[in-house]
């Protein structure tokens, strides 16, 4: 009986925890995006007030952000610090790649990614302050795409998680 | 001068496309050492040039014809760019719109391209189609020789001078060298080195990558980097106590009122202007209106006769006696 009980406990709770990851593949890109347009905040900042570098500025950012975006910053900084005769865009790519294990992004959102690459210190002040605004309004909605779903699929893959093992253990039983 | 060689792997060629970069890297050392100006220019041959000639360079070393030359691709130049600015054009507008930047060790990158205007005044410069990379270098001891002429023993003081030479004739060169040689004291000083400040309005003397000075200007030197001349003048006499002002090119209203300035506030004061000969000085209005003024102690002249640098007469200022002639070889 004992036995039973134990089995039954492990296979739900292993099944809430499959739930439970994927619902926080939703939160995590919610908390990503949030960090992301931080970082571009930050970035706006240091170009507007400082003229910093892109990669002193990367490195101050990456130094202020979670990870794995801030590592994303921290990485492309490293790459352009390393003068190896990368463009930006190669090194952010690099740096994306990277990272790409610990980044949730959607699809869409990685694309948004890729087309930051295009955009890291083209232009002169204005134009870069222009284009990296154009970017934080794409990402703000892709945030309020990754927020809609997060709120519609977090409770449901919970449940469906803890439900699942339920209805397998009755089977079971 | 086998550092030169060294300086250009080191410090340029890190910001060089990585074919051209390929490209001047492998190049004989003999080569570089004596090269002056690499130049990349889009979709043409790239070039070296060097006291006296040029090379054209293909993808192995220097080639005979520029047919067979490495040509510049879009590419190369946008990367080039994109390497020299620390990957941020933003921070170097006033450099694009000045048309050079200044790189570790002070090479100077002069940019063409298209000039977006403003109000009739240049306000950046797009779509860059050529890239000239001058390299510095530093010739210590140039201005010892000179130094003997400027410095009053009597009353331990440096005197007005005023530097003329042609482009190229080496007038920042030995400008540098004299700040290195009066701040640090020299022995024909006896006397410990004197507070210097350089006014750097195109970082031409102490080459300033950050407002760091990349060549040895001495260590009682402070340098206004990329500042315009007249304000920095004024700057410098409010704040820095310099006992020596050292400018370059000299010729605009402004310039000369600052300097009259420093000269009254008794601040010892050595700028340089182009020109060749005194008549031909005296002919444009404001040099020839501040010449008049006797305010020069010194008068130097420089040609490149026999190289660049090359000294050819220090004239007495106030009453034009000849203190030097190369002429006649000496005092």
């Amino acid at each position: 009986m004992y036995l039973k009980f134990l089995g039954a406990s492990l296979i739900i709770f292993a099944a809430y925890t499959y739930g439970y990851s994927i619902s926080s593949l939703y939160r995590n890109r919610v908390s990503q995006l949030k960090e992301l347009l931080l970082g571009l905040e930050m970035f706006l900042a240091e170009v507007n007030y400082g003229l910093t570098p892109l990669p002193q500025a990367f490195m101050h950012i990456g130094h202020k952000l979670k990870e794995p975006v801030g590592k994303l910053f921290s990485d492309a900084a490293a790459l352009m610090q390393k003068s190896r005769g990368l463009s930006a865009r190669e090194c952010w790519k690099k740096a994306l790649k990277n990272n790409s294990g610990a980044l949730e992004f959607s699809r869409d959102g990685m694309e948004l990614m890729d087309r930051l690459g295009l955009v890291w210190g083209k232009g002169d002040k204005s134009g870069q302050l222009r284009q990296i605004a154009l970017i934080q309004e794409l990402l703000r909605q892709a945030l309020r795409e990754a927020q809609n779903e997060y709120q519609k699929n977090d409770k449901m893959w919970k449940y469906l998680g803890l439900l699942g093992g339920l209805t397998l253990v009755i089977f079971l039983l | 001068m086998p550092n030169t060689a060294y300086n250009i792997k080191k410090q340029i060629c890190p910001l060089l496309a990585p074919k051209v970069r390929f490209i001047i890297e492998n190049l004989p050392d003999e080569l570089l050492a004596k090269t002056e100006e690499i130049r990349l220019r889009h979709s043409r041959p790239l070039i070296i040039f060097w006291a006296g000639g040029e090379s054209y360079l293909g993808e192995k070393g220097p080639v005979p014809t520029p047919r067979e030359a490495y040509m510049a691709s879009g590419e190369d130049l946008e990367k080039t760019l994109e390497l020299l600015s620390s990957y941020s054009l933003y921070a170097y507008e006033e450099e694009l719109r000045q048309g050079y930047l200044t790189i570790p060790g002070g090479h100077r990158v002069g940019l063409a391209g298209r000039a977006v205007v403003e109000g009739g005044r240049i306000k950046v410069l797009r779509d860059i189609s050529s890239l000239n990379f001058r390299v510095a270098r530093q010739v210590k001891g140039v201005g010892e020789k000179v130094l003997a002429f400027i410095f009053d023993r009597r009353m331990g003081r440096i005197m007005h001078s005023l530097i003329i030479s042609p482009p190229q004739g080496g007038k920042t060169t030995l400008l540098r060298d004299l700040a290195r040689l009066i701040s640090e004291g020299a022995g024909i000083l006896g006397q410990a080195g004197k507070k210097v400040g350089i006014v750097d309005e195109r970082s031409e003397i102490a080459g300033c990558y950050q407002g760091v000075p990349q060549l040895d200007v001495g260590f009682r030197t402070d340098v206004l980097d990329a500042c315009p001349k007249a304000e920095g003048i004024m700057l410098m006499l409010r704040s820095l106590s310099p006992q020596v002002i050292i400018t370059d090119e000299i010729g605009r209203g402004e310039d000369v009122k600052a300097i009259e300035e420093a000269i009254h506030a008794g601040v010892s004061v050595i700028a340089s202007a182009h020109g060749s000969s005194l008549e031909e000085i005296c002919q444009r209005p404001i040099m020839g209106g501040l010449l008049q003024k006797n305010y020069f102690e010194r008068l130097i002249f420089l040609s490149n006769n026999r190289g660049p640098g090359t000294l050819e007469m220090i004239i007495e200022g106030e009453r034009g006696l000849p203190l030097y002639s190369s002429r006649h070889g000496g005092e």
